[in-house]
Formats: structure tokens, C-alpha cells, sequence
């Protein structure tokens, strides 16, 4: 069998998609869990003159940076043509694969969450980042 | 609505990329989030990616193989590499894969604020490792139906072809079977001196092969031809006239002969001494091994004149071994063995448990592994021992 890698946008003007890649997973509400589509994650803010990336997701802030990927990721889509074949019964007969992007970057946050706190209060952060236990006052 | 619509760009990877200084972009998931099993990630060196965005690469092989890439010369594995990683992947705004219904901005984002959405998690990448092709199977497949003189005497007897024709392959049938590269798939082809035959390729039953070429030395003789310097469309021509398909004729040349001249007019050819030798010596030894002095004697005797033969040409076909006071010889060809290293030494050491330097060589300079040269295969699957410095060191299994 014989998969092709089709690509239609050729060499120039391949669509560059992003990653945005954190340690451990982002878990919703359980409310929300099974309709996910539209949430808001977080907030990424790009604050200082350096590569420097803040990513806010509820209470939690990760600090992270782009970096370039050392390989280039395609994005490979999978599609099934349809009878183009009708001897070859079984379903691998009869995909292809097309390119539908490239990869460049990620946007990587590899550190720990830090917890923020809504009302910055000295003595408070001083605390809740010496027992890493998120203390929320107002 | 239709202004919100066309003002595209608001929810898409480049905005994150190119996020300014002292600014923020909301991440949110999709309007179409989820597993979406039909996009992969796939891993690949800058120096592969024109091969592949001008559409020169294929994926190769059978359902219950592990799928290869092949470019026009390379064959290399793909491997799923998972992550604990969180990946989200964040399409452009007017990706097609997800355009059909996505109004970008439109509908809940009441606010104005940049949004970059991500559109699945990616449970991991494929890499590519390159590896020799898989051309074991390619022997498998052509050695199940070698083309012999009965086939040869039934040439124009359709119905018989039609009737074989079930296990036969054409290169596309090859292409679509064995995990090679095509320029590694035609090399493989080469080395088991297959041939196109009526669309489909072959190897020649090898006693069918020893006869066209006796009857070509033969014919060589009585004309007086040099076998330095054969006239192709002579010999051609006088075999196809004694019988044998002209296909096979120039393939009997093709085997046996090297071109002299790629020049204007008729081709010349010259039989390569080595390759003839060989093939007597094949001959002699298929009926069971032998007296070394009896085969010299009668190989000598078979290899046509002016040709000679020496030992020497027979590394990596045979065997010698000493049974009280007499070398014996046998067959033992490296062109019978697995391409695979593993399989490869599993047989060299049933064969023998112990292998000379010299004697083992032969039989592992072919092997092709990319990445690991043959010393590191020698380490990987065997253990060398030197009794002293200046002995030959022996290599036995691990």
C-alpha cells in the first residue's frame, strides 16, 4: 500500500501553525468538561523586552519563552478519498495525506506554576511562596 | 455579522507569534476543539522538507508493517513519539482544515481582543529514522515464481501467462509491497539480476541462465567472437534464433557482461571473467560439497578459454573446511542470506560457531545500517577474541 503526501500550498507559502506547550494538562471545571469549545484558557502577555512569555490561567502564572523547534513539525492531515476504488474493500485503501501546515516555533512554559494572588500584599506573597501553598486574601 | 466575519486575522497562530511588546492575546479553546485523530505532527529535517512540500515523498507499506516514508532514494521509519506535555495546537486563521464554519471572531468574543485558539491537543509527534529499505521481502516475493525454459517454451501460449500471472509483479505491484525507496527498490533489483518481463519483473531460474550463456559461449566459438568484445545485436539475434526470448538474451548480457562502448552503432560487450567463473563454480557445487582439488579440476576444466579462474573470486560463495587430511568446499553464498544484521549473524553462527576474521568479512561487508558502521555491529553482535596480538582475532557470538 502506498500513502501519497499531497501538498497543495507549496514550498513558499506553507500556513505556519503555533504550539503552546505547558507541563502536566489544563483541566476545566467539571461543569465544563464536555463542552469545551470557545473557553477561555488564559492570557498570554509578552511583558518585557526579552523572548519572555507570562501565560495566566485562573490563579495559576507560568513564565516561559519561544523558542524555535530544532526539526520543523508539518501538520499532516489525513483524507480519505471516496470511490476512487471500489476493489480495495478495507479501509486503509484510498487515504492520502495532505500538508496543511508547518511548525516553527512553540511557545514553551517549562517552569512550575507560580500561584498569584488577586491583592498583592508583601507579607502574604512573602509567606505563600516560602510554604508554596496558595494563601488567597483580600 | 458578514463585517465581523471578513475580519479574519483576530484568531489565529500568527497573531500569537508575532504577539507585540507590552500586549496580550486571550488563549481560548476552538469553536471546533477536540481529538481531531486525522491532523499528525510530523517531525522532519529542514533538509527533507522541499522533498515533501513538492509532493516527492509516499508513505510505504502493508497493513500490519510499521509504516515507512520514502523519499526518491531514502527509506526511513516513522515513529510516534508521545508527550506528558500539554501541545496545543493553534491553527492559522484561515486554515482550510477548520474553515468550513469557523466565523472567526464572530459570536461570543464580545470583547475586541486578540484570541488565538487551539484546536486539539497533540498527544505526541512522528519522527523519521532512517533505515536500510526492507528488501528482504523483495527476494521473497520474486523467488516464489523464477521464470525457467518451461516458461520460456510456452512464450506464446497467452492462456499460460494469463494463468501465472497471479504471482507475478509489476513495479507497481513491488512499489506497493516492499518498504524501499525506488532507487533502492531498482538497485535490489538489480543485485537479484531480476528482469522486466511482459510488464512484470522476474529472476531467472539460474540453471535456464547457465544454459543461455553456454549456448552463447558456445555460439562465441564457432563465429569467433572475442568475448572482450561481443556484438550485442550478433549475439542477441543469433540466441533468439536458437530459441531463447530476446528479453532474455540481452539479459543474459546484462548478467554476465559488462558495455564496452556507449557509443553510435551496435553495442559492445565484454563477459565479465569474475561473473562467468562464478557462476561454473555455483554450478559445480549445487550438487553438494566437494574435494577442493576435484572442483578445481573440473572448474578449470568448465570456464571458457582464455578466462581463469582463481580461489580468490569466490569470497562470500563458498566454504572450505578440513576433514582429517582433505579441504573440502561447499556452496555457501552471502546472496542467500538476510539483509538484516540481527538475522544475518543469528545464521552465520549456525553455520559456524567460530568465524576468522577473513572468513567472516565476506559475509557482513554488505550489511547496511544507517548510523552504525560495521565495527559497531561486530560489537553489537559478536564477541571478539585475539589470543595473542599478532593472532587473527576470531569472532564468535554474543
Amino acid at each position: 500500500m502506498q500513502i501519497r503526501i499531497k501538498c497543495s500550498c507549496g514550498a513558499d507559502s506553507c500556513p505556519e501553525w503555533a504550539i503552546l506547550e505547558l507541563q502536566g494538562i489544563v483541566e476545566a471545571q467539571p461543569s465544563f468538561q464536555d463542552r469545551l469549545q470557545n473557553l477561555e484558557i488564559g492570557q498570554l502577555c509578552r511583558p518585557s523586552s526579552q523572548e519572555n512569555y507570562t501565560f495566566t490561567i485562573g490563579y495559576h502564572e507560568l513564565t516561559g519563552s519561544k523558542v524555535p523547534l530544532k526539526k520543523p513539525f508539518l501538520v499532516l492531515k489525513k483524507v480519505k478519498l471516496m470511490d476512487v476504488d471500489q476493489r480495495n474493500e478495507d479501509n486503509s485503501a484510498g487515504t492520502e495525506l495532505e500538508v496543511v501546515g508547518i511548525i516553527r516555533h512553540r511557545i514553551l512554559f517549562k517552569t512550575r506554576p507560580k500561584a498569584l494572588i488577586s491583592k498583592p500584599q508583601p507579607v502574604v506573597k512573602e509567606r505563600a511562596s516560602s510554604t508554596g501553598s496558595s494563601v488567597l486574601t483580600k | 455579522m458578514l463585517v465581523m466575519e471578513q475580519h479574519s486575522g483576530c484568531r489565529d497562530a500568527e497573531a500569537l507569534l508575532n504577539l507585540q511588546l507590552n500586549s496580550s492575546i486571550s488563549i481560548a479553546y476552538h469553536p471546533q476543539f477536540g481529538p481531531h485523530d486525522d491532523l499528525i505532527l510530523l517531525e522532519l529535517d529542514e533538509k527533507l522538507l522541499p522533498d515533501v512540500l513538492h509532493q516527492r515523498v509516499t508513505i510505504r507499506g502493508q497493513v500490519d508493517e510499521d509504516a515507512v516514508l520514502c523519499t526518491q532514494s531514502k527509506t526511513y521509519v516513522m515513529k510516534f513519539v508521545g508527550t506528558s506535555n500539554s501541545v496545543f495546537l493553534v491553527p492559522p486563521s484561515d486554515h482550510s482544515a477548520v474553515s468550513k464554519n469557523s466565523n472567526d471572531c464572530s459570536g461570543k468574543d464580545h470583547n475586541q481582543q486578540p484570541i488565538a485558539s487551539v484546536l486539539k491537543v497533540a498527544p505526541g509527534n512522528l519522527e523519521l529514522v532512517e533505515i536500510a529499505p526492507r528488501l528482504n521481502k523483495l527476494k521473497l516475493l520474486l523467488s516464489k515464481n523464477p521464470y525457467s525454459s518451461e516458461e520460456a517454451l510456452e512464450f506464446e501460449d497467452l492462456e499460460g501467462v494469463e494463468k501465472i500471472k497471479k504471482g507475478l509483479f509489476t513495479w507497481d505491484d513491488l512499489v506497493d509491497r516492499v518498504q524501499a525507496s525506488d532507487d533502492e527498490l531498482r538497485h535490489g533489483l538489480q543485485a537479484l539480476s531480476a528482469v522486466e518481463l511482459n510488464g512484470y519483473w522476474r529472476i531467472v531460474n539460474e540453471r535456464y541462465m547457465g544454459t543461455i550463456l553456454m549456448m552463447l559461449l558456445h555460439n562465441s566459438l564457432l563465429n569467433d567472437w572475442s568475448l572482450d568484445a561481443l556484438n550485442e545485436d550478433e549475439v542477441v539475434s543469433l540466441l533468439v534464433s536458437d530459441g531463447f526470448p530476446p528479453k532474455l538474451a540481452q539479459h543474459c548480457l546484462d548478467v554476465y557482461g559488462t558495455k564496452v562502448n556507449e557509443g553510435v552503432g551496435s553495442c559492445l560487450w565484454r563477459l565479465d571473467e569474475r561473473r562467468v567463473c562464478v557462476h561454473f563454480a555455483r554450478e559445480i557445487l549445487s550438487t553438494g560439497k566437494t574435494k577442493i582439488e576435484k572442483f578445481m579440476e573440473e572448474w578449470k576444466r568448465k570456464i571458457p578459454e582464455g578466462m581463469h579462474a582463481s580461489i580468490g573470486m569466490l569470497e562470500g560463495e563458498v566454504l572450505t573446511e578440513k576433514v582429517g587430511a582433505d579441504l573440502w568446499i561447499r556452496a555457501f553464498s552471502v546472496s542467500s542470506l538476510p539483509s538484516t544484521p540481527a538475522e544475518r549473524f543469528s545464521i552465520l553462527f549456525k553455520e559456524r560457531q567460530r568465524w576468522e576474521w577473513k572468513d567472516l568479512q565476506p559475509y557482513i561487508r554488505d550489511l547496511n545500517v544507517p548510523g552504525h558502521s560495521l565495527e559497531s555491529l561486530l560489537l553489537k553482535y559478536t564477541r571478539r577474541t585475539q589470543p595473542t596480538l599478532d593472532a587473527e582475532p576470531v569472532f564468535s557470538t554474543r
